[in-house]
């Protein structure tokens, strides 16, 4: 059993959100509610600004604590390491979405994140809360994963396109979109990635380019000190603080 | 004095004072209109209150709410129903200080304490179920789950079984309502309840102590303040609806009563607002010197009016009202300490629930520093919902006292 990860160089990253893009679209999403989001962070005041970014999946922890605190297991992991919403289970309590240390989570049934609200231009019915015109097809629906076009009242987060890589080939060590044999499989941020900044793959096999990237320029995860043990590290060329988002942004 | 356009006497309880009712006999004059009236008012306020909520659901979800992805997920009816449920444990573990410990002073208002809990616990719940996504899923996707890990499956197992118990127990008790003594074979129905009072403080302290991810929240130190808020809250709702069930006219008080109130119920009420004075100033005084990230909402509480209100107007100013052996007596007084607790109570809760969730977990310089949070016409009829539906059930059991 495979234990998928993902790694980010965010020297390669050029902050386009083509990532973005395309998870929205391979995954119903609404405007603003970005499972795959990409932050922008400002340091210093004009003349000497400087603009950073970060890409942010849902970084599908090792030991999350979204899916300790669920009260009725529709928050779960998979054999392969994966988090998952199942939507029939799910309450709509909103604790993972205040246990989540990296903010990734969102619920469905509140005011949009961005305006007008695109759900009265395409209405749902009583299974999806809206019917966007690119949603996915109907056979790759999965409710007890979280995949599809969300209902109301429930929460849902990234899957890492878990209707993708579950079809997998047994045994591949990397999902990568230069290879035929795993195009179809590789996750949408991953597969449109234009600089090519994101690489997918098993953590467990040795012979992954994931682990070599990790391994030779350093990958760093977020947050270490929750003890989640994200499954997404971060490439950033050794400099630290690597990461933009782990600043302080209290004001001195 | 006045209160509430009701004349009562300003002057110290004292249990040898003025006319008094014979002992073990509650002297509300029988036949009394007060229960039913507020029973009727009650009743109308929630239908009023639950049609513009239902009214509002129905035609825009929970986007009737001020809460979103963005960052505030858990906004005022989480805070109602935490009110409710903390008040209601406090109220069963008061009661239980006569029936369960034996100290016999407190068991004249333990059966009003138990109502009251009930009250409570039917009013913060019905908020939950209007908040969340599926509550009738709820009902059995949560004691099915075995989420041993999670704090809110033990929180909804405890709240359940509290249920169960304390219903057993008034039903128990209903056979002598009118008389002020509990019978016996509820005495350890009693003690289960306070026992699940006790554990459901603690949890509910959980749910938020052990999120190390929100710094704000974070500590172990949480489950013991969500316990001693209870209990003090307790006190205070005690002290208001007892005054209140008699017209705030203590005279027609029993004597009982009026001997607890002019002796130790007031000296419990001031250790506890000490008590909470204690760990709510310890946790801003650390919280203000933190550099750490999150805990700058300390910095953008503490610039409040609100917080000064709960802390100078909630917790001081009773304090030293109950403090003071003279004031601690006088009826209006009492009256006044509980009503500012009371508030105030609700107030520290706003801030603790919300503050929690003001810092942004990841989401950019270019997201607001602190996330903003008001709440809607539809949440604020929410607290009417459960205020009404509380006294409703409280008037209810005043009510049937009198039949």
């Amino acid at each position: 059993m495979p234990k998928w990860g993902m790694v980010i160089d965010l020297e390669t990253c050029t902050g386009c959100q083509a990532c973005t893009t395309a998870c929205s679209m391979e995954n119903n999403r609404l405007p603003g509610e970005n499972w795959q989001d990409v932050l922008f962070y400002q340091d210093g005041t004009y003349p000497n600004v400087n603009l950073s970014w970060l890409p942010r999946p849902c970084m599908q922890c090792e030991n999350p604590s979204c899916v300790s605190v669920c009260p009725t297991k529709a928050t779960y992991q998979t054999d392969d390491g994966v988090v998952l919403v199942d939507w029939d289970k799910c309450i709509g309590c909103k604790y993972c979405m205040i246990a989540c240390p990296y903010g990734v989570r969102f619920y469905m049934d509140e005011k949009p994140l961005i305006e007008p609200d695109i759900r009265g231009v395409f209405p749902g019915d009583s299974q999806r809360t809206w019917n966007p015109p690119y949603k996915m097809p109907d056979a790759v629906e999965d409710r007890s994963k979280g995949i599809g076009i969300q209902p109301k009242g429930v929460v849902s987060k990234c899957t890492f396109c878990y209707h993708k890589i579950s079809n997998a080939p047994a045994g591949v060590a990397d999902l990568d979109e230069d290879d035929p044999a795993t195009k179809e499989f590789t996750p949408a941020c991953v597969r449109v990635c234009a600089p090519k900044a994101r690489y997918f793959g098993d953590l467990d096999n040795l012979d992954s380019k994931v682990n070599q990237l990790i391994a030779e320029k350093g990958g760093v995860r977020l947050k270490e000190e929750t003890g989640n043990k994200p499954k997404v590290y971060y490439l950033s060329g050794g400099g630290s603080p690597v990461v933009p988002g782990v600043r302080s942004t209290r004001k001195s | 004095m006045k209160i509430g356009g009701i004349a009562m006497s300003t002057a110290t309880i004292t249990a040898r004072g003025g006319p008094q009712p014979a002992a073990s006999e509650d002297a509300r004059q029988p036949g009394s209109t007060l229960p039913s009236v507020l029973l009727l008012g009650a009743v109308v306020g929630l239908v009023l209150s639950t049609g513009f909520v239902l009214y509002s659901l129905s035609e825009q979800g929970h986007a009737a709410f001020n809460t979103n992805s963005a960052g505030i997920v858990w906004g005022l009816p989480i805070i109602i129903y935490d009110y409710f449920l903390l008040t209601s444990a406090g109220l069963t573990m008061v009661a239980s200080i006569g029936l369960v410990f034996g100290v016999r002073e407190f068991e004249p208002i333990a059966r009003r304490c138990f109502w009251l809990a009930l009250s409570g616990l039917i009013g913060g719940v019905a908020v939950l179920f209007l908040e969340l996504g599926y509550p009738l899923r709820a009902l059995y996707a949560v004691p099915l789950s075995m989420q041993f890990a999670s704090p809110l499956f033990w929180k909804v197992l405890l709240v359940g079984a509290y249920t169960v118990v304390l219903l057993l127990l008034l039903f128990t008790m209903d056979a002598t309502r009118r008389e002020p003594s509990i019978p016996g074979t509820a005495r350890p129905l009693g003690a289960l309840a306070a026992l699940l009072a006790g554990a459901i403080t603690l949890v509910a302290g959980s749910v938020y102590g052990m999120m190390a991810m929100r710094p704000f929240w974070f500590g172990g130190e949480i489950p013991v303040t969500f316990l001693i808020e209870s209990v003090m809250g307790a006190f205070a709702f005690a002290i208001f609806f007892t005054y209140f069930a008699y017209g705030f006219r203590p005279s027609r008080m029993p004597v009982e009563i009026r001997q607890l109130f002019a002796g130790p119920l007031g000296t419990w009420f001031a250790v506890m607002i000490a008590l909470h004075f204690l760990f709510h100033s310890g946790r801003t005084v650390t919280g203000l010197w933190s550099n750490a990230e999150g805990m700058q909402v300390w910095g953008h509480m503490v610039a409040s009016p609100w917080f000064h209100l709960a802390l100078w107007g909630g917790i001081v100013l009773p304090f030293v009202l109950m403090a003071v052996t003279s004031l601690r007596r006088n009826p209006a007084i009492q009256i006044v300490a509980s009503l500012l607790v009371m508030v105030a109570l609700l107030v520290s809760r706003y801030e603790f629930i919300i503050g929690g969730q003001m810092v942004p977990l990841f989401k950019g310089s270019w997201a607001p520093g602190l996330l903003s949070y008001v709440p809607s016409a539809t949440e604020w009829a929410l607290l009417l919902v459960g205020l009404f539906l509380a006294n409703s059930v409280f008037w209810f059991s005043e009510w049937r006292r009198e039949m």
